[in-house]
């Protein structure tokens, strides 16, 4: 399999409960999944399939009554400087040495951009709240410094003036050997003015302005952009979209995802798209994972998905979507619906709504297994098989 | 097939905008200004466009849940725009709507029996033993069995509920529905199940549809004829296979930004700049110039309006036909997946 180098996240048999007065919802059932770095992974399923479970518990942001209950999310953490490599089991961290992965190491761009700025501050003031927090602004503050004296500088026309400027900067700039720990008013001013490069990295039109606003005042693309710039301020080893652009219409959403696509290649940042959408995927992922009531039931490259799917869920969710070149008269439709995860089907829990599910399908739960030569799938029996491990 | 059931004529619906102390009236929301529209009998005319377009607005308009500001509404080659009361409750029950979100349009304390056959009842068609009856032959039409007369909305699932919804619209036995984004909230899988009732029951029971959605491959796959609104007006009105043969920029730009299901395709969507102006103050002429390639000098003063360029496939611009898009990487997508089949 691939290398601890490669990975950046490994969740190995993740369960999830919540504890319902109705009884116990088994969200999660030993999900597995892997993130190379440098990629982006595709989390598809439909509603209630716990893609949004997972990347809440990736991010320690499971809350009662839900738990928890076994597994492991492995977060491997490079050093920006000493590329060294630190295991951690983010489901064994404590909330308070969570607060430093969050928004630092690992973050998150949510659906609903009408929700999650907080409407009451203005969007550079809530970006620069998240680097203050997590970053070490002491040499910003002594170039932000430099920079406003060398403006001052070309400004001025006195002779005295000018040797006293002069003689300042070159004290800042030995400072920068070993940057002293910068007043409050100077940090902030410095993290506003990161605020406003990450607004320009997003390309949003004139940042400086956008970031005097409220997000009242911004549309739906505009805040997402804002939400995504807020989410990379912190030049994260994981950005997680959970739809984030299902409630954008689609030339928005066009321009969403060509700026994710730009953003990955320009900062390296592993991405999960958490989406229902096979087309925000073919556009987006190189890897793809596939999940079914609370289960992983198929992992592989994109192209593959779309050419030879294994799983006939997958195929089924594949044919059942509209196209827009074919004039068929009906949708070919996976029969019943997604089942109650109260009482989740035995063994396979797609088996109900399965053409080709027998008995072994009703008793026992197929592991997720590498049927393919990187093609996992967890199947009694898989569409096709080429000398794979199964033929049935 | 060609005769005509609904018909609209400039049809305008705006909403004052209120401010200050007294509540004057300082502008109006332009949701729908100007539409001319004609539905035939027995077809399914698809509306899309982005939000804020005026696509709900003009439906409820046509329903007369909403008052139109001006402008005429036909049904049936009867002015339907001024009738009041008993008249307009009579033309209603050839009017249907089925709306978005099924679980905001039952009622959470009432049974479904009850809701189904609520409209018998308030229509006097039927009550008691024999609405019982007629609810549950309409709810083995869209799939449900007896066992579920007596259940609440929260006991079903979110396609169930929305088939309820369509059986309690097909109550009255309707000519005409609204379909107002029926499936934009149900999944992929569900959206199919739901999609193929809807033609069967059209087949059934020879209704006219008008299909409303933001979605373009679920409204191409739906409607015979599509209709693309911007910003409160109709940009085209065509017969033909939207994705193939766009003549306006606007459904050009809606059409190439659909994400295509194929990783081939990846990134070479056309992106349109820009964001759609807000119907408070729409711009002047042409309401698609500023974010328009081929924009010219015309398009800024001139509003074009919608012409006839063959076939009933309706254009409003000033260069329709005359402009070469190029090739959109859905076409080529549709062209490589007829290759493989054949």
């Amino acid at each position: 399999m691939t290398t601890a180098d490669e990975i950046v996240l490994h969740v190995k048999d993740l369960y999830v409960s919540f504890y319902t007065y109705e009884g116990v919802v088994k969200a999660l059932d030993g999900v597995i999944m892997f993130l190379r770095r440098g990629d982006t992974m595709g989390l598809v399923g439909e509603t209630g399939c716990g893609k949004s479970v997972t990347a809440k518990a990736i991010l320690g942001l499971v809350e009662a009554p839900g738990r928890i209950e076994g597994g492991k999310v492995i977060f491997f953490d490079k050093d920006a400087e000493t590329q060294e490599i630190t295991e951690l089991d983010l489901a064994q961290l404590t909330s308070e040495e969570m607060l430093e992965i969050r928004g630092n190491k690992i973050s998150i761009v949510f659906q609903d951009p009408a929700t999650y700025p907080n409407p009451v501050f203005r969007i550079g003031d809530q970006i620069a709240e998240v680097i203050e927090l997590h970053q070490d602004l002491s040499l910003d503050v002594l170039y932000m410094k430099i920079a406003k004296l060398e403006l001052a500088l070309s400004e001025t026309n006195s002779d005295v003036n000018r040797a006293e400027i002069e003689s300042k900067i070159a004290y800042y700039r030995q400072q920068m050997e070993d940057p002293p720990e910068p007043d409050k008013k100077s940090i902030k001013e410095a993290a506003k003015l990161k605020a406003i490069e990450m607004l320009r990295m997003v390309r949003m039109p004139a940042p400086e302005q956008v970031a005097n606003q409220y997000p009242h005042e911004l549309s739906g693309g505009m805040r997402q952009r804002a939400l995504i710039a807020m989410s990379l301020a912190c030049n994260p080893s994981i950005l997680i979209c959970d739809e984030a652009t299902t409630a954008l219409d689609v030339t928005v959403q066009a321009q969403v995802l060509k700026l994710l696509n730009q953003l990955k290649t320009e900062i390296g940042t592993s991405i999960i798209v958490i989406t229902h959408d096979m087309g925000v995927v073919a556009e987006t992922c190189e890897w793809v994972n596939v999940m079914y009531a609370g289960t992983s039931v198929e992992s592989c490259a994109t192209e593959r998905l779309f050419t030879k799917p294994l799983h006939p869920y997958t195929a089924g969710l594949l044919k059942a979507v509209p196209k827009l070149h074919e004039d068929r008269e009906r949708l070919p439709q996976i029969r019943g619906s997604v089942p109650n995860l109260i009482s989740p089907p035995t063994g396979c829990r797609f088996h109900p709504r399965c053409d080709y599910a027998t008995e072994i399908c009703i008793e026992t739960k197929p592991i997720l297994e590498e049927l393919e030569p990187r093609h996992w799938a967890a199947c009694h029996h898989p569409l096709w098989t080429s000398g794979g491990k199964k033929n049935e | 097939m060609s005769e005509t059931l609904i018909r609209t004529e400039n049809l305008k619906k705006h909403f004052p905008l209120t401010g200050g102390v007294f509540r004057k009236v300082i502008g109006k929301v332009h949701a729908v200004d100007g539409v001319n529209l004609e539905i035939k009998k027995g077809e399914t005319l698809g509306v899309v466009g982005e939000s804020g377009c005026g696509k709900t607005t003009l439906g409820r308009t046509i329903l007369r849940l909403l008052d139109p500001t001006s402008g005429k509404i036909f049904f049936e080659d009867e002015d339907i725009t001024e009738i009041k009361g008993r008249a307009l409750r009579k033309v209603r029950m050839n009017m249907q709507i089925v709306f978005q979100d099924p679980m905001a349009s039952l009622d959470p304390r009432v049974t479904i029996k009850n809701s189904v056959g609520e409209p018998l009842v308030v229509n006097g068609v039927a009550r008691g033993r024999k609405m019982r009856d007629m609810v549950l032959e309409l709810l083995e039409k869209v799939g449900l069995t007896e066992d579920h007369l007596n259940r609440f909305p929260h006991e079903f699932s979110g396609g169930q509920r929305q088939r309820i919804c369509i059986a309690r619209a097909l109550a009255l036995n309707p000519k005409f529905v609204v379909m107002d984004e029926p499936t934009s909230s149900t999944d992929v899988s569900v959206q199919a199940q739901t999609l193929n009732l809807m033609k069967d029951l059209q087949d059934e029971f020879d209704l006219t549809y008008m299909f409303i959605s933001h979605n373009l491959s679920v409204v191409k796959h739906m409607s015979d004829r599509l209709t693309v609104m911007y910003l409160g007006k109709i940009a085209e009105t065509t017969p033909y296979d939207i994705f193939r043969k766009p003549l306006h920029p606007y459904s050009f730009a809606l059409v190439s930004a659909v994400p295509i299901p194929d990783p081939q395709f990846a990134g070479r969507a056309h992106i349109l700049s820009g964001e759609v102006p807000s119907p408070i103050s729409p711009p002047p002429g042409c309401r698609f110039y500023p974010r328009c390639m081929f924009a010219q000098d015309v398009c800024k003063v001139e509003d074009p309006p919608l012409r006839d360029l063959g076939g009933g496939h309706l254009v409003a611009c000033h260069f329709a036909g005359e402009l070469d898009f190029g090739k959109s990487a859905q076409m080529e997508y549709a062209d490589s997946v007829e290759e493989a089949v054949s």
